[in-house]
């Protein structure tokens, strides 16, 4: 960000891009029949939104390059049960959590740990890794809550 | 094949030699080479490689005594370093030592030590071999390096063929405490591993005109070819690493760092050294890197050069850049240092964007059910130009032609809006409702009120809503046929 070279890379596409997945992903949920039906939990919807809105982050932040957004999407698919797409990735996971077991910083660790349950996939990652991926969520999670926050303002009564 | 490379070292004539080594006698810590044996056999405790880093002060104080004895042993003998022979067993008997300290294998001391530092034959031979038997691995005594004299003798001695040469000098003299001290300068120092365990900042310049003597110490010795079976894993991690990174850190006197790591970590030629050395005189700055398959890392002044060590120290290095991008990231964290606090802060930061996307969506989702229905043709086929900026307009403007007549209403409100470009965006919807209500868009769902998320659109760069409104302006009669040609879809 800072720098004219950052060898990090950490692009986050632009708001509109956000806000056409996460609209495309409202709008889906929209047409289902349980959404719009009155008799639906406030609770489910909300984690049905707030699952769209991660989901349509991810895709949108570019599904494949990053691996919290594969995580992620991993995750919901596994929840609607669908099929499985990114199963190369276990192993990997797999190699670098025995890579991982011999880095020891106990400082960093402690944080490391709790940044790794907060960033889906953290949990495979090395801690310079699993700080790229970090970098790179928060840029998007932010954009997603400017797009939300717009969407909001915009559709909550006057 | 150890043996000759060390019959090739050419060393510095033992005058120099002597001149450091009384240095060291002088130095307030007087190290103590003749107790260092025993030290070493009694106080050293069963060390990885790793403790180095940790090296604590035990280590160091047997270290100190290893090398206060050793010099103190020669002393008398001093003045016979300008002799030929004098010299040559006092500077066997150091290496042996020195060998014994920088050695953290252990097994270093096979055949290197058959170099020969004076032009004397491999006399040395013999006395490596004792060391090493009392090396225990543990000695991590790169601390040690704290004697300039000595240092830059062992530099001398390419014989040593320590693997695990630390690098590390301490940048007073004998250890001070213990702690590896990036002074961020480099010192050169003699491709002998062994050697630049004990290379002091003062030592880097007092061997500098040893070592283009002639070490030609090139591949390391015996431990190296011991090594070199083992390497195989050299590690292909960011080479560029070394050359970029550490480039602002290092002095002139770039030392070369040759670490050849027993477990296979990573590796340097001793031919860098000896590149590096070459180039002394006029380079200054780094010298290339050889293409090898190993990862060449510039150790800095005052750290070690043990294999694990570098590994951690890159690794260190690589998440300290990250943190700085993160730092970037994190609004407010410019003040926070440290690496705990930093993270921290960055958990702190994730966590409160978790929340506010939960706490979006429970807003979202009180506004969605009454109102926000969307007209999924319109987004699904604006998929296609959503590359272009215009997609967002066209997007915006079916979306807006699926009004209700609520939204309508709401248009009049947008466009007393005429400085922003809004306006511009609501003319064309303006237009494009009447005609797409007419022509019957009721039926597709409306959005109430999305009229308002034009706003939501001006976070987008105005430029492009400018645009936008040309495409739209001059889309019109495509807005109406695109639309009734998503009425057709539905």
């Amino acid at each position: 960000m800072a720098s004219a070279y950052n060898p990090i890379y950490t692009d986050v596409p632009e708001k509109d891009v956000f806000a056409l997945h996460f609209l495309q992903t409202l709008s889906n949920l929209r047409t289902q029949n349980s959404f719009s039906s009155p008799d639906n939990k406030t609770s489910d919807r909300v984690k049905k939104i707030k699952k769209a809105a991660y989901v349509s982050m991810a895709r949108a932040a570019g599904a494949t390059n990053r691996l919290w957004s594969r995580s992620l999407l991993h995750q919901a698919a596994k929840r609607n049960n669908k099929n499985v797409r990114f199963l190369r990735r276990k192993r990997r996971v797999t190699w670098l959590m025995r890579r991982r077991s011999n880095r020891g910083d106990p400082i960093e660790d402690v944080a490391a740990e709790r940044l790794r349950n907060l960033v889906p996939g953290g949990g495979g990652m090395e801690t310079s890794k699993l700080m790229e991926e970090t970098a790179h969520y928060i840029k998007c999670l932010s954009m997603q809550v400017k797009v939300m926050q717009c969407l909001v303002d915009g559709l909550s009564p006057k | 094949m150890d043996n000759e490379l060390f019959m090739n070292t050419e060393l510095p004539p033992p005058s120099e030699m002597a001149m450091h080594f009384e240095q060291p006698s002088s130095s307030s810590a007087m190290l103590n080479w003749g107790l260092m044996d025993p030290n070493l056999a009694r106080n050293s405790p069963p060390q990885d490689c790793f403790m180095w880093e940790k090296s604590t002060e035990q280590q160091q104080s047997i270290f100190d005594s290893a090398l206060s004895s050793l010099v103190s042993s020669p002393t008398p003998s001093n003045s016979n370093f300008s002799g030929g022979g004098g010299d040559g067993f006092i500077i066997r008997e150091l290496i042996g030592k020195l060998g014994n300290i920088g050695n953290t294998s252990g097994d270093i001391y096979g055949a290197p030590m058959n170099g020969n530092v004076s032009r004397s034959a491999s006399c040395y031979a013999t006395p490596m071999s004792s060391p090493p038997p009392m090396m225990n691995r543990t000695a991590p005594l790169t601390e040690f390096s704290g004697d300039p004299g000595f240092a830059e003798r062992a530099a001398k001695f390419s014989c040593f063929g320590s693997r695990s040469f630390n690098g590390r000098t301490n940048s007073g003299i004998p250890v001070n405490n213990g702690k590896i001290v990036n002074s961020g300068k480099l010192t050169r120092v003699s491709s002998t591993p062994a050697l630049k365990a004990l290379a002091s900042p003062e030592f880097a310049s007092a061997a500098r005109p040893m070592i283009p003597a002639g070490d030609s110490p090139p591949k390391l010795p015996g431990e190296f070819s011991r090594k070199r079976k083992s390497v195989s894993k050299g590690k292909s991690k960011d080479n560029p690493l070394p050359a970029a990174s550490p480039s602002p850190s290092f002095s002139k006197t770039a030392e070369r760092k040759e670490v050849s790591e027993e477990k296979g970590g990573k590796r340097r030629r001793e031919d860098e050294g000896e590149e590096e050395e070459g180039n002394k005189g006029g380079n200054d700055t780094k010298p290339p890197e050889p293409p090898k398959d190993y990862i060449h890392v510039r150790a800095r002044r005052g750290q070690a050069t043990d294999s694990h060590s570098l590994a951690e120290r890159v690794r260190r290095e690589k998440i300290g850049e990250r943190m700085k991008l993160l730092q970037d990231l994190v609004p407010g964290c410019n003040k926070v240092t440290g690496k705990a606090l930093m993270l921290d802060e960055i958990i702190n930061y994730v966590q409160s964007l978790q929340r506010q996307v939960e706490f979006l969506s429970m807003k979202l989702s009180s506004v969605n059910d009454t109102r926000l229905e969307f007209n999924v043709d319109a987004l699904v086929s604006k998929d296609a130009m959503i590359s272009s900026s215009g997609s967002r307009v066209h997007e915006s403007g079916l979306q807006l032609e699926s009004l209700s007549h609520h939204n309508y209403n709401n248009n009049s409100q947008l466009n007393t809006n005429v400085s922003s470009n809004n306006m511009m965006l609501h003319s064309p919807m303006k237009s494009l409702e009447p005609s797409a209500l007419a022509r019957g868009f009721t039926h597709l769902p409306t959005l109430t009120q999305f009229t308002d998320t034009i706003s939501q659109y001006q976070m987008f760069s105005e430029e492009d809503l400018q645009s936008i409104v040309g495409m739209g302006v001059a889309h019109n009669p495509n807005h109406e046929s695109q639309s009734q040609n998503m009425k057709i879809e539905l």
